[in-house]
């Protein structure tokens, strides 16, 4: 069943090929999509949805769980096609599994653009307030996807010398010169706000906040070369080294942070692994269709 | 008189912000017009990556997964290029990939390219780029079982099984370190999940110095084989590969812009316990 699932992933091998697979996956999809939908109210979907959800959970943890051995795929005595890995009767479906739900996951790319599409395209066609700001993402959606995919099918030059296609230079143009700052100043612009921020609301006015001020001052001239030049005259070795600035941040984030972030960390984790289950279980009120009731 | 000193501390806790960033780009643009060097020495963290990178047997590859993208350019850009110095002066081929944000894989390759074409290393022999996967978790572990599948393409469109480094590259025993460079948190997450904890691989990483203190826990566990924080582990790892760069220079911007917010926290602070006590007094 792997090997046959495993094949039908396979790249086509010709570009005839290609297009017969994909004019039978989209009429395929469209096949089963319009049956269900004939056939399923919204209590069917939400059970089929439940389902696979179910069957997809229990076969990853499965796999995961189960004990693996070389020569066979446990626990049936099946040779193992790849003995230097260990295996289980599950393993083989990995790479398959994983390649689908790959290809699942990248179809909400299309969603998001199509929706993406839809909310802009509306204020563009109704003259909403802030248009322009939608037709600007139409503008630079379209110029990065002509001009990064006409870059990427032009013919690879042969010698570095050789000019570089318009193509290419426009789309280098547009992400080297344009998205790249543009999305950097953007972050950057934080380094502004912090500093403004820290001046106005860090106010000693508790024992807590003190210690957390003596703290914060600790990492932060320990974790850049000025603390360390300030405390350069300390020894490097022996007990007063301790007191060297850079020193003191690292037994800070050492010896205090880590235990505090490790309990924080085990918080998280048993709070996922109750949501993960669930999920899996479909016992979160929301998960899919709830406003269908 | 009392009235004139309480309404100078007051004014003191509401220095108006614009001043505030007039100060702070003033001191960015006399460090980066003027920098005054400072001592960089590197931390136990930023030792154990290096050391890890050199202790990667000959036959291993190394897989550096580069997730991020020009928000955090500033951290991740130079410890990207840092350890790829690191990579080819103790000559261990590595190999590029990305899981998300899909456009750290241009700006990483962009850097490999040239770093690369400093030591005369060759694309598909010394180094190559597998490109963006989309999947997380999906991708982590059905690579550990199947590189070559599970890769597909490298970054520009050719088949990985055609390039000469990867000869005999078959699973995750083929990897000898992982090295995640990131802005993003969760992503550490997946490969100790998946791949450290299950195939014992060695892990190392390199965060912005924002999300760094979260994965301190790995690194004490020994989970993690060392750690770049922010620019100061890439200015770290810039004096161990001996190529003083970027990083070094943000390092002293950095220590200087920390020292001007510790001043104006202290301002404010002071404005406010004077201001306190002005007002104790009156009352």
């Amino acid at each position: 069943m792997w090997a046959s699932l495993q094949s039908a992933l396979q790249p086509a091998p010709t570009a005839a090929a290609l297009v017969r697979n994909l004019i039978l996956s989209v009429a395929g999809s469209v096949l089963l999509l319009a049956v269900l939908h004939r056939f399923l109210g919204p209590r069917g979907r939400r059970w089929l949805i439940a389902f696979v959800t179910f069957i997809g959970g229990l076969y990853l943890g499965l796999e995961y769980f189960l004990p693996v051995r070389k020569q066979i795929l446990w626990p049936t005595g099946i040779p193992n096609p790849n003995p230097e890995r260990a295996a289980n009767l599950l393993t083989p479906g990995i790479e398959p599994v994983g390649i689908m739900l790959s290809v699942i996951g990248a179809f909400t790319v299309g969603l998001g653009v199509y929706s993406l599409c839809q909310v802009h395209g509306r204020n563009v066609a109704q003259r909403r307030a802030g248009w322009h700001n939608s037709l600007a993402f139409f503008l630079a959606m379209l110029a990065m996807l002509i001009f990064g995919l006409w870059a990427h099918y032009l013919p690879k030059l042969d010698t570095p010398s050789e000019t570089k296609p318009w193509a290419e230079s426009v789309y280098e143009l547009l992400f080297n010169g344009l998205f790249m700052p543009l999305q950097a100043a953007t972050f950057s612009l934080l380094a502004f706000y912090i500093a403004s921020a820290a001046y106005r609301a860090f106010r000693i006015r508790t024992a807590e906040a003190a210690l957390m001020m003596a703290a914060a001052f600790i990492v932060m001239i320990g974790q850049v070369p000025i603390g360390a030049w300030l405390t350069s005259a300390l020894p490097t070795t022996g007990t007063v080294a301790f007191f060297r600035l850079e020193a003191l941040g690292e037994w800070v984030m050492s010896w205090l942070n880590t235990p505090a972030q490790r309990g924080i960390v085990f918080g998280i984790a048993i709070g996922a692994l109750a949501m993960s289950l669930r999920i899996w279980l479909s016992l979160e009120r929301g998960t899919f269709f709830s406003e269908q009731g | 008189m009392t009235e004139r000193a309480t309404g100078f501390w007051e004014r003191f806790q509401q220095i108006p912000r614009y001043y505030i960033y007039l100060l702070l780009a003033a001191v960015v643009i006399w460090q980066i017009l003027f920098p005054m060097p400072l001592p960089i020495a590197p931390s136990r963290a930023t030792q154990g990556v290096y050391d890890a990178i050199a202790a990667v047997p000959d036959d291993k590859l190394i897989l550096i997964s580069t997730d991020w993208d020009a928000s955090t350019q500033a951290e991740t850009g130079p410890q990207t290029e840092a350890l790829i110095h690191a990579c080819l002066q103790n000559h261990k081929r590595f190999a590029i990939m990305n899981l998300q944000p899909p456009m750290g894989v241009k700006l990483a390759n962009d850097i490999a390219e040239r770093v690369a074409a400093e030591y005369g290393a060759e694309y598909g022999v010394d180094w190559c780029n597998w490109g963006y996967k989309y999947g997380f978790d999906n991708v982590l572990i059905a690579m550990a079982k199947n590189i070559p599948k599970t890769i597909g393409d490298d970054f520009y469109g050719d088949p990985v099984t055609d390039l000469p480094m990867m000869k005999g590259v078959q699973d995750i025993s083929s990897i000898g370190l992982v090295i995640e460079i990131t802005g993003l948190a969760a992503i550490t997450e997946y490969w100790i999940g998946l791949i450290q904890g299950v195939y014992g691989t060695p892990f190392a990483s390199a965060y912005t110095a924002v999300m760094a203190p979260g994965y301190y826990p790995f690194l004490d566990s020994d989970q993690m084989k060392g750690m770049l924080v922010g620019a100061k582990g890439a200015a770290e790892m810039e004096v161990l590969v001996h190529r003083p760069a970027r990083a070094t220079v943000i390092m002293n911007v950095q220590s200087w812009a920390h020292v001007l917010i510790i001043v104006l926290i202290i301002v404010g602070n002071l404005g406010y316990l004077f201001a306190r006590t002005r007002g104790r007094q009156r009352a």
